[in-house]
């Protein structure tokens, strides 16, 4: 196996085991609104070594896939993870991001910024839409943000991410 | 020829950023039922193995597994585990839920709430029950507090609720202290309150006094008669000689709910016997 095809073999393994711990792991944190969200840490960490428009590609599919398990707004997340997987591909490019501080808060900002962009989207009333931007959605970017380290730190060597401790 | 090929790359990124651009549009602005559609072939196909992952999590976490255990286990771990306040609420929970099923006079399907992280949950909910088990579009998909919906779609293996926070959900009510009808809808809220509703399309000359709680009438086939929607809080605007609309608090909250009954047919029947007493607001 040449190495190209090992590392793509390590990224797949990675995206998958973050994909099954979406849906077995995070239902058993109980609340939704503040579990870490497994599928865009997924996205982030494909954005981040991969080309901005695969990684568009990433976060349409992602997207996708959370308008088909909560179709409120079909298109709304779609439109969301795309604009955030192409985001964070090029933001790791012009920040060279090797600091864990600012990985931290590229999976921060990146889930708050994603919720912002569904809230609007998906017309959301006021009385929704500023509790779940300034309360639910920090929370649930802190617990990203933690669980998107973890991620990055177990998996460093596999991702060939070269991360400042 | 690096540069070249570097810009190629990136037309390339860009090509395929706005190509998906386009589509996330074209599905949100498109008719509902593309999002529908595909949406129904998303979880019949890929997502199959990560829902089933996601319904045997559920069964960990809710007291159901938990009961299960606690029945094999010795009286005092059973004694000192219900303690615990969130498997005695959770416990409470579903003996309310087992306690309405009896009282309900026609067929339901118990389901499971399999909560998504996305913040528009709690629009639509996604049931761990579908066709196979007898649920059917337009089911009335209630909790032991009241009203959380109506089925919207429908696989064999599951099925998505549109519960009464999403905008486009109505149902034909009235006033249990009167006969006062309207039809209630989500209410706006500009102050970043709880999620509301409003009785709206009451006429003019009725007059509800708040505390007054409000039910399903039944009329329009959709849901039963007699299930609780919420209870008066205010008046909120009135149209002179026209008609007045009320603000509601709601009976049930569809955010934190975790097991639901999906009421089957038939719609025309009446399930206001299995609401009276405790359950009313």
């Amino acid at each position: 196996m040449t190495s190209a095809q090992t590392e793509r073999t390590r990224l797949l393994t990675v995206m998958f085991l973050l994909a099954a711990l979406h849906f077995y792991v995070r239902p058993r944190f109980g609340n939704s609104q503040v579990a870490p969200d497994f599928l865009l840490i997924a996205l982030l960490v494909y954005g981040i070594r991969s080309r901005p428009g695969a990684a568009a590609v990433a976060g349409f599919l992602i997207g996708i896939i959370g308008d088909a398990l909560t179709p409120a707004r079909f298109g709304a997340g779609a439109l969301a993870n795309t604009m955030i997987g192409y985001m964070a591909s090029w933001g790791r490019a012009v920040f060279f991001a090797d600091n864990l501080l600012v990985n931290a808060g590229l999976f921060a900002g990146g889930l708050w910024l994603r919720n912002l962009i569904i809230l609007l989207a998906s017309n959301t009333g006021a009385g929704d839409f500023w509790p779940e931007l300034m309360i639910w959605s920090p929370i649930q970017a802190l617990s990203s943000a933690v669980t998107g380290l973890a991620v990055l730190l177990l998996f460093r060597r596999w991702l060939d991410l070269r991360i400042d401790t | 020829m690096s540069a070249e090929s570097d810009r190629s790359l990136s037309r390339r990124d860009n090509a395929r950023f706005f190509l998906c651009l386009l589509l996330s549009v074209a599905f949100l602005l498109g008719p509902h039922h593309w999002g529908e559609v595909t949406g129904d072939v998303i979880r019949r196909s890929v997502l199959v193995p990560f829902l089933y992952l996601q319904e045997r999590a559920e069964d960990a976490r809710t007291s159901r597994a938990v009961r299960e255990r606690l029945t094999s286990e010795r009286d005092s771990a059973a004694y000192s585990a219900q303690l615990l306040p969130a498997v005695r609420l959770e416990n409470e929970r579903l003996r309310r839920l087992l306690s309405l099923g009896q009282r309900l006079g026609t067929h339901y399907v118990p389901a499971e709430v399999l909560h998504q992280s996305m913040p528009t949950d709690g629009r639509t909910l996604l049931l761990s029950q579908g066709s196979k088990a007898g649920i059917q579009p337009f089911d009335a998909v209630v909790s032991p507090e009241g009203l959380i919906g109506v089925i919207r779609t429908v696989s064999p293996d599951g099925s998505v609720a549109m519960t009464w926070a999403h905008p486009e959900f109505r149902a034909s009510a009235f006033a249990a202290s009167g006969s006062v009808f309207g039809i209630v809808a989500p209410a706006p809220q500009a102050d970043g309150d709880d999620m509301l509703l409003q009785l709206r399309g009451v006429a003019y000359r009725d007059t509800i006094p708040v505390g007054a709680p409000v039910l399903t009438s039944g009329l329009g086939g959709v849901y039963p008669q007699g299930i609780p929607v919420g209870t008066i809080i205010g008046l909120i605007r009135e149209e002179a000689g026209w008609q007045r609309a009320y603000l509601l608090k709601p009976a049930a909250n569809p955010s934190i709910v975790s097991h639901v009954l999906v009421i089957t047919t038939p719609h025309d029947s009446s399930v206001s016997s299995a609401y009276r007493g405790d359950s009313l607001p």
